[in-house]
């Protein structure tokens, strides 16, 4: 007996590593690739086959970047950046996540309120900017006026049309288990749309942080945005391709650090999809 | 003292092969603590009676009384297990079973020590803190039965709950479910495929007709209680109802191929 249960346990081990093996190897393709990419870069541009008026070495860039983070300019815009982005993009998930529950649910709420939201997604959130502009100023409330209209339809839909495939086996025994008023909101109908709620989340982050950059590099003094833009008054052209690629880097952190967890915690309860 | 009453019940499905009746004027009296097991062919209307009676789809004509009373809809008074296990994915298995409990405001401690006993019954004390997802279909289907137990409603409603498992763990569940009824005297309305197992467990089994949503037979029985699936008047009975289901069903092909032609 001792012997069998030795050889479970070996084999309990052998998955482990390997479960670690491939999140591993997934790290260093992501890494490898991405300093390929910077090689391939340098060495066009050591080459000197464009001009370095129209597209930086890889050396400027990185030192652009060094500069702004020793001088504070960049942590700054940065901070800027996020502030708005976090406010605004807070509200947007705070509204459009009940928001949504409920228009998957009332009728009446979809056919009216549903579809003003599925017309307001049609435009985008940019062109919300001379109004905000006009109503609040160009101040931090337009910005996230911007923000919102952006990312609020996005949310509210992708959850509503969550909630209106949960499967009825689950309602039905909701209703039978005495999960009523708003009970079955947040212990069933909350819960069973919450790989919706993140696909909303994602979706909303992204246009939530395209409408912040789009309206920065029109409208105002600080952030990532009109660091961007600065570069380009200046023709620091190693400024606008650090901004950039901070705009990446944001983009790309979010996705792996916040979202990414969420969505393996919610594989791991639903058993479905799932990476590695 | 009847306990749930049909009366007249009709139950029309307006299907993308035209209209097909699920119950058409059904009428079924059920006294408080009777163990009533339907049986018939698939798609006879047996899932489609469970529904209506736990007021999950309203009748289209004729109504459901439960004491006398005309239902609206879904109650804690009945509780369903249905044909799939329809536990919650988000919830792990004793989360699952404390579910109904902690939305009736029963203390944590309370519900733990109730969960934990069923988990016990249904042999599941190991895999408490599993997902869902993470269990075979007859776990699954044990942590439903668990899920209902604790319930503890009037009348429980089961749909073909033990289809799926092995012949070992039906008989320990039946066993359970034996030892609930007795000791409860609830109302169990039981569908099933199995035969020989609505005559193991039903005081009164119903079969059901092919089409067209009706009662075709009625079988009392009236065998003294802890039967087995094994016992000689249990395989007699089954048998003969066995035969009448077979005649049924070959009728209805018959009828079936007139229409054809
Ligand atoms: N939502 C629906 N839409 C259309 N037709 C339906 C619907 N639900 C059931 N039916 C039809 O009603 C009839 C009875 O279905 P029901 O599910 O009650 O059968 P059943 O006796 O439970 O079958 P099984 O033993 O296979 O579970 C079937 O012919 C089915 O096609
Ligand atoms: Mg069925």
């Amino acid at each position: 007996m001792p012997i069998e249960q030795e050889e479970q346990s070996d084999i309990a081990k052998v998955r482990f590593f390997a479960q670690g093996y491939h999140v591993w190897r997934g790290r260093a393709a992501r890494l490898g690739f991405f300093a390929l990419l910077i090689a391939i870069w340098q060495v066009a541009a050591s080459l000197e086959l464009w001009n370095e008026v129209i597209f930086p070495h890889p050396k400027e860039v990185a030192d652009a970047v060094v500069l702004g983070m020793r001088d504070g300019t960049l942590p700054l815009a940065i901070q800027a950046s996020m502030q708005r982005l976090c406010m605004g993009y807070g509200i947007s998930l705070l509204i459009g996540i009940p928001l949504g529950l409920l228009l998957g649910r009332k009728r009446l709420l979809d056919d009216t309120v549903g579809s003003l939201a599925v017309g307001l997604q049609a435009l985008p959130s940019i062109c919300w900017l001379p109004m905000a502009v006009l109503w609040f100023g160009l101040s931090e409330t337009a910005m996230q006026f911007v923000i919102i209209m952006g990312s609020l339809m996005s949310i509210t839909l992708s959850v509503r049309d969550g909630v209106k495939t949960i499967p009825t086996l689950y309602l039905r025994a909701a209703s039978i288990l005495g999960a009523t008023g708003w009970r079955f909101y947040w212990y069933v109908l909350l819960p069973a749309s919450l790989p919706a709620i993140i696909t909303g989340a994602k979706l909303g982050w992204s246009f939530a942080w395209r409408s912040l950059m789009a309206a920065e590099l029109l409208y105002v003094t600080s952030g990532i945005g009109s660091t961007l833009m600065m570069g380009r008054e200046l023709h620091d052209m190693a400024l606008v391709v650090a901004a950039m690629i901070l705009i990446i880097t944001i983009g790309l952190l979010t996705d792996r650090l916040i979202f990414r967890f969420v969505e393996s915690l919610i594989h791991r309860r639903w058993g479905f999809g799932g990476r590695g | 003292m009847t306990m749930v009453e049909l009366k007249n019940v009709s139950r029309v499905y307006l299907g993308q092969s035209g209209p097909v009746y699920g119950l058409s004027a059904f009428d079924l009296r059920i006294a408080e603590g009777e163990f009533v097991c339907i049986v018939g062919p698939s798609g006879c209307g047996k899932t489609t009676l469970l529904n209506i009676v736990a007021g999950f789809e309203p009748p289209d004509l004729g109504e459901v009384l439960i004491d006398g009373e005309k239902i609206t809809g879904p109650g804690t008074n009945r509780f369903v297990m249905f044909q799939e296990h329809a536990l919650f994915p988000w919830l792990n298995v004793s989360q699952n079973i404390m579910f109904g409990l902690k939305m009736a405001g029963i203390h944590k401690r309370e519900r733990e020590e109730r969960a934990a006993a069923l988990l016990r019954t249904v042999n599941l004390s190991d895999f408490s803190t599993a997902w869902i997802h993470e269990l075979s279909g007859g776990m699954k289907q044990r942590v439903a039965l668990a899920r209902a137990l604790i319930m503890d409603p009037e009348i429980l409603l089961m749909d073909e709950p033990f289809a799926a498992l092995d012949s070992q763990t039906r008989d320990t569940l039946h066993e359970e479910v034996e030892l609930v009824w007795q000791r409860t005297k609830k109302t169990i309305l039981f569908v099933t495929h199995n035969v020989r197992e609505a005559v193991r467990l039903g005081t009164r089994v119903i079969l059901m007709t092919a089409k067209g949503g009706k009662i075709l037979r009625e079988y009392p029985i009236d065998l003294p209680r802890n039967r087995y699936l094994e016992d000689v008047e249990v395989v007699k009975i089954a048998s003969q109802i066995r035969d009448d289901l077979r005649h049924e069903v070959l009728r209805a092909t018959k009828e079936e191929g007139y229409h054809a032609d």
